[in-house]
Protein backbone atom coordinates (compact mmCIF):
# COMPACT_ATOMS: atom_id res chain seq x y z
CA UNK A 1 0.00 0.00 0.00
CA UNK A 2 1.42 3.40 -0.84
CA UNK A 3 0.91 5.92 1.75
CA UNK A 4 3.23 8.47 1.98
CA UNK A 5 1.78 10.47 4.97
CA UNK A 6 4.12 11.87 7.26
CA UNK A 7 2.75 12.31 11.06
CA UNK A 8 4.49 15.42 11.74
CA UNK A 9 6.37 17.89 10.61
CA UNK A 10 9.17 17.18 12.87
CA UNK A 11 9.34 13.80 11.66
CA UNK A 12 8.96 15.03 8.04
CA UNK A 13 12.55 17.05 8.29
CA UNK A 14 14.16 14.73 10.77
CA UNK A 15 16.83 13.56 7.87
CA UNK A 16 17.79 16.95 6.57
CA UNK A 17 20.93 17.01 8.10
CA UNK A 18 23.67 20.00 8.10
CA UNK A 19 25.10 20.80 4.97
CA UNK A 20 22.17 19.38 2.91
CA UNK A 21 20.63 21.32 -0.37
CA UNK A 22 17.18 22.13 -0.28
CA UNK A 23 14.51 23.58 -2.62
CA UNK A 24 12.53 26.03 -1.11
CA UNK A 25 9.69 26.62 -2.25
CA UNK A 26 6.46 29.73 -1.98
CA UNK A 27 6.56 33.02 -3.31
CA UNK A 28 6.89 35.59 -0.41
CA UNK A 29 3.05 35.19 0.71
CA UNK A 30 1.10 33.22 3.43
CA UNK A 31 -0.79 30.93 1.21
CA UNK A 32 1.78 29.60 -0.63
CA UNK A 33 4.58 29.19 1.59
CA UNK A 34 5.73 25.87 3.42
CA UNK A 35 5.27 27.83 6.67
CA UNK A 36 5.82 24.64 9.07
CA UNK A 37 7.94 22.70 7.09
CA UNK A 38 10.33 26.10 7.64
CA UNK A 39 9.59 26.06 11.41
CA UNK A 40 10.29 22.73 11.76
CA UNK A 41 13.75 23.10 10.03
CA UNK A 42 14.32 26.36 12.76
CA UNK A 43 13.66 23.88 15.34
CA UNK A 44 16.08 20.81 14.03
CA UNK A 45 18.54 23.39 14.05
CA UNK A 46 20.10 21.92 10.88
CA UNK A 47 23.21 24.31 9.69
CA UNK A 48 25.53 25.09 6.27
CA UNK A 49 22.51 24.52 4.54
CA UNK A 50 22.53 25.20 0.60
CA UNK A 51 19.35 26.57 -0.44
CA UNK A 52 17.23 27.72 -3.51
CA UNK A 53 14.66 29.78 -3.20
CA UNK A 54 13.16 33.05 -5.01
CA UNK A 55 14.13 35.23 -2.82
CA UNK A 56 16.02 35.12 0.33
CA UNK A 57 12.29 36.42 2.25
CA UNK A 58 11.89 39.72 4.68
CA UNK A 59 12.29 37.86 7.82
CA UNK A 60 10.53 37.97 10.76
CA UNK A 61 10.47 41.18 11.96
CA UNK A 62 10.01 43.03 8.42
CA UNK A 63 7.32 40.14 7.67
CA UNK A 64 5.28 41.99 10.88
CA UNK A 65 5.72 45.11 8.98
CA UNK A 66 4.99 44.30 5.91
CA UNK A 67 1.36 42.45 7.45
CA UNK A 68 0.31 45.66 9.18
CA UNK A 69 0.44 47.51 6.11
CA UNK A 70 -1.69 45.61 4.25
CA UNK A 71 -4.04 45.26 7.52
CA UNK A 72 -7.12 47.35 5.47
CA UNK A 73 -6.77 44.51 2.76
CA UNK A 74 -5.84 41.22 3.99
CA UNK A 75 -5.06 39.69 6.83
CA UNK A 76 -1.98 37.51 7.19
CA UNK A 77 -1.72 34.35 9.53
CA UNK A 78 -0.40 34.10 12.37
CA UNK A 79 1.65 31.17 10.82
CA UNK A 80 3.94 32.24 8.47
CA UNK A 81 7.41 31.11 9.30
CA UNK A 82 9.62 31.72 5.35
CA UNK A 83 13.15 31.35 4.47
CA UNK A 84 14.11 34.78 6.49
CA UNK A 85 13.95 32.74 9.77
CA UNK A 86 16.47 30.26 8.84
CA UNK A 87 18.83 33.09 7.43
CA UNK A 88 18.10 35.23 11.04
CA UNK A 89 19.18 31.52 13.03
CA UNK A 90 22.19 31.08 11.09
CA UNK A 91 21.25 27.83 9.09
CA UNK A 92 21.67 28.95 5.77
CA UNK A 93 25.28 29.04 4.26
CA UNK A 94 24.48 29.85 0.57
CA UNK A 95 21.99 30.76 -1.37
CA UNK A 96 20.89 30.48 -5.22
CA UNK A 97 18.23 33.23 -5.46
CA UNK A 98 16.76 36.06 -7.68
CA UNK A 99 15.91 38.28 -4.81
CA UNK A 100 18.58 37.92 -2.05
CA UNK A 101 18.27 41.40 -0.46
CA UNK A 102 15.54 44.51 1.09
CA UNK A 103 14.87 47.33 -1.38
CA UNK A 104 15.90 50.86 -0.41
CA UNK A 105 16.93 51.14 3.65
CA UNK A 106 15.16 47.88 4.24
CA UNK A 107 17.70 45.33 5.25
CA UNK A 108 17.07 40.97 5.51
CA UNK A 109 18.15 38.77 7.91
CA UNK A 110 19.99 36.90 4.88
CA UNK A 111 21.54 40.50 3.64
CA UNK A 112 22.84 40.61 7.03
CA UNK A 113 25.00 37.66 6.97
CA UNK A 114 26.15 38.58 3.47
CA UNK A 115 28.11 41.85 4.92
CA UNK A 116 28.92 40.06 7.51
CA UNK A 117 30.61 37.54 5.55
CA UNK A 118 28.93 34.45 7.17
CA UNK A 119 26.72 33.77 4.01
CA UNK A 120 27.00 33.38 0.34
CA UNK A 121 25.12 33.95 -2.47
CA UNK A 122 24.80 32.83 -5.96
CA UNK A 123 22.59 35.46 -8.10
CA UNK A 124 20.69 33.95 -10.76
CA UNK A 125 17.65 35.62 -12.79
CA UNK A 126 14.44 33.96 -11.75
CA UNK A 127 13.41 32.50 -14.97
CA UNK A 128 16.69 30.54 -15.21
CA UNK A 129 16.32 29.55 -11.75
CA UNK A 130 13.07 28.21 -12.42
CA UNK A 131 14.08 26.72 -15.62
CA UNK A 132 17.25 24.83 -13.90
CA UNK A 133 15.04 23.15 -11.22
CA UNK A 134 12.58 22.09 -14.06
CA UNK A 135 15.16 20.42 -16.08
CA UNK A 136 16.31 18.63 -13.20
CA UNK A 137 12.68 17.28 -12.37
CA UNK A 138 12.80 16.59 -15.89
CA UNK A 139 16.80 15.03 -15.98
CA UNK A 140 17.91 17.68 -18.43
CA UNK A 141 21.91 17.89 -17.59
CA UNK A 142 22.09 21.68 -18.89
CA UNK A 143 20.80 24.24 -21.31
CA UNK A 144 20.97 27.04 -23.37
CA UNK A 145 19.11 29.95 -22.34
CA UNK A 146 19.41 33.68 -24.27
CA UNK A 147 18.92 35.04 -20.46
CA UNK A 148 22.31 36.33 -18.88
CA UNK A 149 24.81 36.87 -21.39
CA UNK A 150 26.31 40.16 -21.33
CA UNK A 151 25.53 40.60 -17.36
CA UNK A 152 27.25 39.15 -14.10
CA UNK A 153 25.15 36.07 -14.20
CA UNK A 154 27.19 34.75 -17.28
CA UNK A 155 31.02 35.14 -15.83
CA UNK A 156 32.36 31.98 -16.48
CA UNK A 157 30.08 30.08 -18.07
CA UNK A 158 30.27 28.49 -21.73
CA UNK A 159 28.37 31.45 -24.37
CA UNK A 160 26.92 29.96 -27.87
CA UNK A 161 25.62 31.73 -30.68
CA UNK A 162 22.19 30.15 -31.92
CA UNK A 163 21.09 31.74 -35.18
CA UNK A 164 23.42 35.09 -34.15
CA UNK A 165 21.80 34.72 -30.58
CA UNK A 166 23.94 34.65 -27.36
CA UNK A 167 23.02 31.83 -24.91
CA UNK A 168 24.80 30.63 -21.91
CA UNK A 169 24.80 27.15 -20.26
CA UNK A 170 23.12 26.55 -16.78
CA UNK A 171 22.92 23.60 -15.48
CA UNK A 172 20.35 21.94 -13.95
CA UNK A 173 20.28 21.84 -10.37
CA UNK A 174 18.91 18.58 -8.39
CA UNK A 175 18.48 18.76 -4.41
CA UNK A 176 18.83 16.80 -1.37
CA UNK A 177 15.51 18.04 -0.55
CA UNK A 178 12.57 20.30 -2.13
CA UNK A 179 10.31 21.49 0.49
CA UNK A 180 6.59 22.66 -0.95
CA UNK A 181 3.71 23.91 -0.28
CA UNK A 182 -0.12 22.35 -1.96
CA UNK A 183 -3.64 22.72 -1.51
CA UNK A 184 -5.02 18.85 -1.31
CA UNK A 185 -3.34 15.58 -1.50
CA UNK A 186 -4.09 11.94 -1.49
CA UNK A 187 -2.13 9.49 -0.02
CA UNK A 188 -0.21 9.03 -3.13
CA UNK A 189 1.26 12.26 -2.99
CA UNK A 190 -0.73 13.36 -5.62
CA UNK A 191 -1.09 17.21 -5.38
CA UNK A 192 -3.36 20.35 -6.23
CA UNK A 193 -2.32 23.70 -5.52
CA UNK A 194 -4.91 26.90 -4.80
CA UNK A 195 -3.05 30.47 -6.34
CA UNK A 196 -0.45 30.79 -8.29
CA UNK A 197 2.20 27.38 -7.99
CA UNK A 198 4.99 29.76 -7.97
CA UNK A 199 8.12 27.13 -7.28
CA UNK A 200 5.73 24.55 -5.20
CA UNK A 201 5.15 23.02 -8.61
CA UNK A 202 8.48 23.68 -10.11
CA UNK A 203 10.36 22.14 -7.55
CA UNK A 204 8.48 18.59 -7.05
CA UNK A 205 10.53 15.78 -8.32
CA UNK A 206 13.40 18.19 -8.41
CA UNK A 207 15.02 16.52 -5.30
CA UNK A 208 16.06 13.24 -3.95
CA UNK A 209 12.83 13.59 -1.62
CA UNK A 210 10.28 16.26 -1.99
CA UNK A 211 8.31 17.04 0.74
CA UNK A 212 4.93 18.72 0.58
CA UNK A 213 3.24 20.75 3.16
CA UNK A 214 -0.37 20.73 2.50
CA UNK A 215 -3.87 22.23 3.78
CA UNK A 216 -6.39 19.29 3.25
CA UNK A 217 -5.61 15.50 3.04
CA UNK A 218 -8.29 13.87 0.78
CA UNK A 219 -9.59 10.02 0.08
CA UNK A 220 -7.58 8.57 -3.00
CA UNK A 221 -9.96 8.85 -6.08
CA UNK A 222 -10.90 12.45 -4.49
CA UNK A 223 -8.83 14.04 -6.24
CA UNK A 224 -10.04 14.30 -10.34
CA UNK A 225 -7.23 12.71 -12.73
CA UNK A 226 -7.42 15.82 -15.28
CA UNK A 227 -7.25 18.28 -12.35
CA UNK A 228 -3.77 16.98 -10.86
CA UNK A 229 -0.95 19.42 -11.05
CA UNK A 230 1.29 17.45 -9.47
CA UNK A 231 1.56 13.76 -9.91
CA UNK A 232 2.35 11.81 -6.80
CA UNK A 233 5.41 9.99 -8.47
CA UNK A 234 7.35 13.69 -7.38
CA UNK A 235 6.58 13.35 -4.18
CA UNK A 236 7.64 11.30 -1.38
CA UNK A 237 6.43 12.77 1.88
CA UNK A 238 3.65 14.30 2.78
CA UNK A 239 2.29 16.53 6.12
CA UNK A 240 -0.98 18.19 6.66
CA UNK A 241 -1.12 21.60 8.68
CA UNK A 242 -2.65 21.78 11.98
CA UNK A 243 -6.20 23.23 11.97
CA UNK A 244 -5.24 25.81 15.11
CA UNK A 245 -1.65 27.30 14.30
CA UNK A 246 0.15 27.34 17.51
CA UNK A 247 1.64 29.95 19.25
CA UNK A 248 4.85 29.95 17.86
CA UNK A 249 7.33 28.17 15.59
CA UNK A 250 9.49 26.55 18.35
CA UNK A 251 5.94 24.63 19.53
CA UNK A 252 6.56 20.83 18.45
CA UNK A 253 4.50 20.05 15.39
CA UNK B 1 0.96 82.96 -18.13
CA UNK B 2 4.60 84.13 -16.23
CA UNK B 3 7.38 83.76 -17.73
CA UNK B 4 9.25 80.83 -16.56
CA UNK B 5 12.45 82.29 -14.39
CA UNK B 6 15.53 81.27 -16.14
CA UNK B 7 17.16 77.99 -14.79
CA UNK B 8 13.46 76.43 -13.49
CA UNK B 9 11.81 73.95 -15.03
CA UNK B 10 8.27 73.01 -15.96
CA UNK B 11 6.51 71.08 -14.05
CA UNK B 12 6.77 67.22 -14.76
CA UNK B 13 3.62 64.86 -15.15
CA UNK B 14 2.94 62.43 -12.17
CA UNK B 15 2.89 58.68 -12.15
CA UNK B 16 -0.87 58.24 -13.36
CA UNK B 17 -0.12 60.41 -16.26
CA UNK B 18 3.14 58.87 -16.53
CA UNK B 19 1.53 55.69 -16.90
CA UNK B 20 -1.50 56.90 -19.04
CA UNK B 21 1.22 57.29 -21.49
CA UNK B 22 2.69 53.89 -21.40
CA UNK B 23 -0.61 52.36 -21.86
CA UNK B 24 -1.64 54.19 -25.23
CA UNK B 25 0.61 50.82 -26.73
CA UNK B 26 -1.37 48.33 -24.97
CA UNK B 27 -3.23 47.24 -27.71
CA UNK B 28 -6.29 44.92 -27.26
CA UNK B 29 -5.42 41.18 -26.61
CA UNK B 30 -1.87 42.65 -25.47
CA UNK B 31 -0.25 40.33 -23.02
CA UNK B 32 1.80 42.70 -20.78
CA UNK B 33 3.70 42.36 -17.73
CA UNK B 34 4.38 45.28 -15.40
CA UNK B 35 7.28 45.38 -12.85
CA UNK B 36 6.62 46.68 -9.18
CA UNK B 37 6.83 49.47 -8.25
CA UNK B 38 5.80 52.55 -10.87
CA UNK B 39 4.96 50.48 -13.35
CA UNK B 40 2.20 49.37 -11.71
CA UNK B 41 -0.52 52.64 -12.03
CA UNK B 42 -0.75 50.91 -15.50
CA UNK B 43 -3.24 48.35 -14.19
CA UNK B 44 -5.00 51.53 -13.09
CA UNK B 45 -5.48 53.57 -16.28
CA UNK B 46 -5.86 50.32 -18.79
CA UNK B 47 -9.16 52.03 -21.49
CA UNK B 48 -11.67 49.87 -21.05
CA UNK B 49 -12.35 48.85 -24.37
CA UNK B 50 -9.37 46.75 -24.54
CA UNK B 51 -8.91 43.41 -22.87
CA UNK B 52 -5.35 43.46 -21.71
CA UNK B 53 -3.61 40.62 -20.47
CA UNK B 54 -1.50 41.08 -16.81
CA UNK B 55 0.89 38.79 -16.61
CA UNK B 56 3.15 38.20 -12.77
CA UNK B 57 5.85 35.95 -12.80
CA UNK B 58 4.95 34.02 -10.18
CA UNK B 59 2.40 32.18 -12.18
CA UNK B 60 -0.46 34.64 -12.56
CA UNK B 61 -1.83 35.62 -15.60
CA UNK B 62 -4.96 37.93 -16.77
CA UNK B 63 -5.40 39.58 -13.25
CA UNK B 64 -6.93 42.95 -12.66
CA UNK B 65 -5.52 46.26 -10.63
CA UNK B 66 -4.41 46.22 -7.19
CA UNK B 67 -7.12 45.87 -4.63
CA UNK B 68 -6.64 48.98 -1.64
CA UNK B 69 -9.53 47.77 0.22
CA UNK B 70 -10.38 44.21 1.19
CA UNK B 71 -13.35 44.15 -0.55
CA UNK B 72 -13.10 41.21 -3.36
CA UNK B 73 -10.02 39.93 -1.75
CA UNK B 74 -8.58 36.09 -2.67
CA UNK B 75 -5.80 36.42 -0.62
CA UNK B 76 -4.43 33.70 -2.89
CA UNK B 77 -4.43 36.36 -6.04
CA UNK B 78 -1.53 38.39 -5.11
CA UNK B 79 1.15 39.75 -6.79
CA UNK B 80 4.59 40.40 -5.23
CA UNK B 81 4.97 42.19 -2.07
CA UNK B 82 2.02 40.01 -1.27
CA UNK B 83 -0.45 42.91 -2.68
CA UNK B 84 -3.92 41.28 -3.54
CA UNK B 85 -5.06 41.91 -7.19
CA UNK B 86 -8.77 41.47 -8.48
CA UNK B 87 -9.06 38.04 -9.44
CA UNK B 88 -10.67 38.64 -13.31
CA UNK B 89 -12.47 35.99 -15.96
CA UNK B 90 -10.18 34.04 -17.83
CA UNK B 91 -6.96 34.44 -15.28
CA UNK B 92 -4.77 31.61 -15.13
CA UNK B 93 -2.42 30.35 -12.79
CA UNK B 94 0.57 28.96 -13.46
CA UNK B 95 3.75 27.29 -11.94
CA UNK B 96 7.25 29.51 -11.81
CA UNK B 97 8.24 26.94 -14.63
CA UNK B 98 5.87 27.40 -17.10
CA UNK B 99 5.45 31.27 -16.40
CA UNK B 100 8.72 31.81 -17.64
CA UNK B 101 8.20 29.61 -20.30
CA UNK B 102 6.28 32.55 -21.04
CA UNK B 103 8.70 35.26 -21.05
CA UNK B 104 11.55 33.21 -22.25
CA UNK B 105 9.15 31.80 -25.20
CA UNK B 106 8.50 35.41 -26.75
CA UNK B 107 4.94 35.22 -25.46
CA UNK B 108 4.82 38.52 -23.63
CA UNK B 109 4.54 41.21 -26.13
CA UNK B 110 4.96 44.51 -23.84
CA UNK B 111 7.14 44.27 -20.49
CA UNK B 112 7.54 47.99 -18.26
CA UNK B 113 9.57 47.70 -15.78
CA UNK B 114 11.36 50.79 -13.54
CA UNK B 115 14.77 51.86 -14.29
CA UNK B 116 17.96 53.23 -12.04
CA UNK B 117 20.24 53.56 -15.79
CA UNK B 118 19.44 53.01 -19.72
CA UNK B 119 22.01 54.34 -22.52
CA UNK B 120 22.70 54.80 -25.39
CA UNK B 121 22.48 51.40 -26.49
CA UNK B 122 19.49 50.14 -25.03
CA UNK B 123 21.63 48.73 -22.07
CA UNK B 124 19.24 48.72 -18.82
CA UNK B 125 20.51 48.54 -14.48
CA UNK B 126 17.47 48.35 -12.38
CA UNK B 127 19.01 45.69 -10.11
CA UNK B 128 21.70 46.61 -8.01
CA UNK B 129 21.62 49.47 -6.23
CA UNK B 130 25.21 51.29 -4.98
CA UNK B 131 25.65 49.68 -1.18
CA UNK B 132 23.82 46.42 -2.00
CA UNK B 133 26.04 43.57 -1.39
CA UNK B 134 23.84 41.38 -4.62
CA UNK B 135 21.67 42.29 -7.32
CA UNK B 136 18.00 41.60 -7.24
CA UNK B 137 17.09 39.93 -10.71
CA UNK B 138 14.12 38.66 -9.98
CA UNK B 139 12.58 38.14 -13.55
CA UNK B 140 13.69 41.59 -14.93
CA UNK B 141 16.63 39.49 -16.67
CA UNK B 142 14.30 37.37 -18.93
CA UNK B 143 11.36 40.03 -19.22
CA UNK B 144 14.18 42.84 -20.78
CA UNK B 145 15.57 39.83 -22.89
CA UNK B 146 12.91 38.03 -24.35
CA UNK B 147 9.79 40.50 -24.33
CA UNK B 148 8.58 41.87 -27.94
CA UNK B 149 8.86 45.03 -26.10
CA UNK B 150 11.02 46.52 -22.99
CA UNK B 151 9.40 50.00 -21.88
CA UNK B 152 10.97 51.76 -18.98
CA UNK B 153 8.49 53.67 -16.90
CA UNK B 154 10.95 55.91 -14.45
CA UNK B 155 11.36 59.70 -13.10
CA UNK B 156 13.70 61.29 -15.57
CA UNK B 157 16.32 62.02 -13.25
CA UNK B 158 17.31 60.16 -9.40
CA UNK B 159 16.11 61.53 -6.33
CA UNK B 160 19.33 63.14 -6.03
CA UNK B 161 19.15 64.77 -9.08
CA UNK B 162 21.18 62.78 -11.03
CA UNK B 163 20.81 61.77 -14.71
CA UNK B 164 19.62 57.56 -15.06
CA UNK B 165 19.03 58.31 -19.23
CA UNK B 166 22.87 57.99 -19.75
CA UNK B 167 25.61 57.45 -22.53
CA UNK B 168 27.31 54.20 -20.94
CA UNK B 169 25.82 52.65 -17.32
CA UNK B 170 28.01 52.87 -14.55
CA UNK B 171 26.10 50.05 -12.66
CA UNK B 172 25.94 46.55 -13.49
CA UNK B 173 23.57 45.37 -16.69
CA UNK B 174 20.16 43.93 -15.76
CA UNK B 175 20.08 43.57 -19.40
CA UNK B 176 22.34 44.50 -22.34
CA UNK B 177 20.79 46.00 -25.35
CA UNK B 178 17.10 45.46 -24.59
CA UNK B 179 14.99 48.73 -24.52
CA UNK B 180 13.26 50.02 -27.15
CA UNK B 181 11.09 52.84 -24.97
CA UNK B 182 11.80 55.23 -22.02
CA UNK B 183 8.98 56.40 -20.81
CA UNK B 184 9.55 59.50 -18.06
CA UNK B 185 7.97 62.43 -16.21
CA UNK B 186 9.11 64.62 -18.68
CA UNK B 187 9.68 63.30 -21.89
CA UNK B 188 9.44 60.12 -24.14
CA UNK B 189 12.70 58.56 -25.87
CA UNK B 190 12.85 55.79 -28.19
CA UNK B 191 16.19 53.78 -28.45
CA UNK B 192 17.28 53.56 -31.99
CA UNK B 193 20.63 52.28 -33.77
CA UNK B 194 22.42 53.44 -31.06
CA UNK B 195 21.11 56.76 -30.59
CA UNK B 196 18.05 57.76 -27.75
CA UNK B 197 15.79 59.90 -30.52
CA UNK B 198 13.27 62.16 -28.29
CA UNK B 199 10.05 62.04 -29.65
CA UNK B 200 7.46 63.72 -27.17
CA UNK B 201 8.18 66.51 -24.29
CA UNK B 202 5.64 66.73 -21.15
CA UNK B 203 3.59 69.99 -21.62
CA UNK B 204 5.89 73.31 -20.86
CA UNK B 205 8.98 71.20 -21.76
CA UNK B 206 11.09 72.14 -24.88
CA UNK B 207 13.94 69.69 -25.91
CA UNK B 208 16.70 71.45 -24.72
CA UNK B 209 14.79 71.79 -21.41
CA UNK B 210 14.88 67.88 -21.38
CA UNK B 211 18.71 67.48 -22.67
CA UNK B 212 19.80 69.85 -19.48
CA UNK B 213 18.87 67.23 -16.87
CA UNK B 214 19.59 64.03 -19.39
CA UNK B 215 23.16 61.99 -18.83
CA UNK B 216 23.11 61.31 -22.58
CA UNK B 217 23.14 63.42 -26.12
CA UNK B 218 19.59 63.07 -27.45
CA UNK B 219 18.47 63.13 -31.02
CA UNK B 220 15.52 65.51 -31.74
CA UNK B 221 13.34 63.52 -33.77
CA UNK B 222 12.01 66.03 -36.57
CA UNK B 223 8.29 65.48 -35.68
CA UNK B 224 8.94 66.19 -31.68
CA UNK B 225 5.52 66.90 -30.32
CA UNK B 226 4.03 67.75 -26.89
CA UNK B 227 2.82 64.06 -24.97
CA UNK B 228 -0.54 63.80 -25.44
CA UNK B 229 -3.13 60.89 -23.94
CA UNK B 230 -4.66 59.79 -27.13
Amino acid sequence: MIDKTVASFDEAVSDIVDGAFLHMGGFASPFNMPSYLIAALARSGARDLTMTTTSASTGPENAKRLASALADVVTWPQDYWEPGLLAQLGQIRKLITSFPTGTGNVVWPFEERLNAGEAEVEVTGQGSLAERIRAARAGIAAFYTPVGPGTVVAAGKEIRDFEGVPHVLEHALHADFALIRAWKADRYGNLVFRGPRTFNETMAGAARVTIAEVDEMVPLGDLAPDRIHTPGVYVQRVVVRPSTPPASWEEPC
Amino acid sequence: MPDTLPGTLPPRLDATVMAMVVVREFFDGAVVNLGIGIPMHCADVIPPDREVLLHSEHGLLGFGPLLRTAEGVDPYCFIVGNRPVQPQPGMVYLSHDESFSIIRGGHIDITVMGGMQVDTEGNLANAHPPGKPAANLGGAQDLATCAKRTMIMMYHTASDGSPKVVERCTFPLTAPRCVDRIVTDVAVMDLEGGHIVLREVAPGWTPEQVQSITGARLVVADDVREISLV
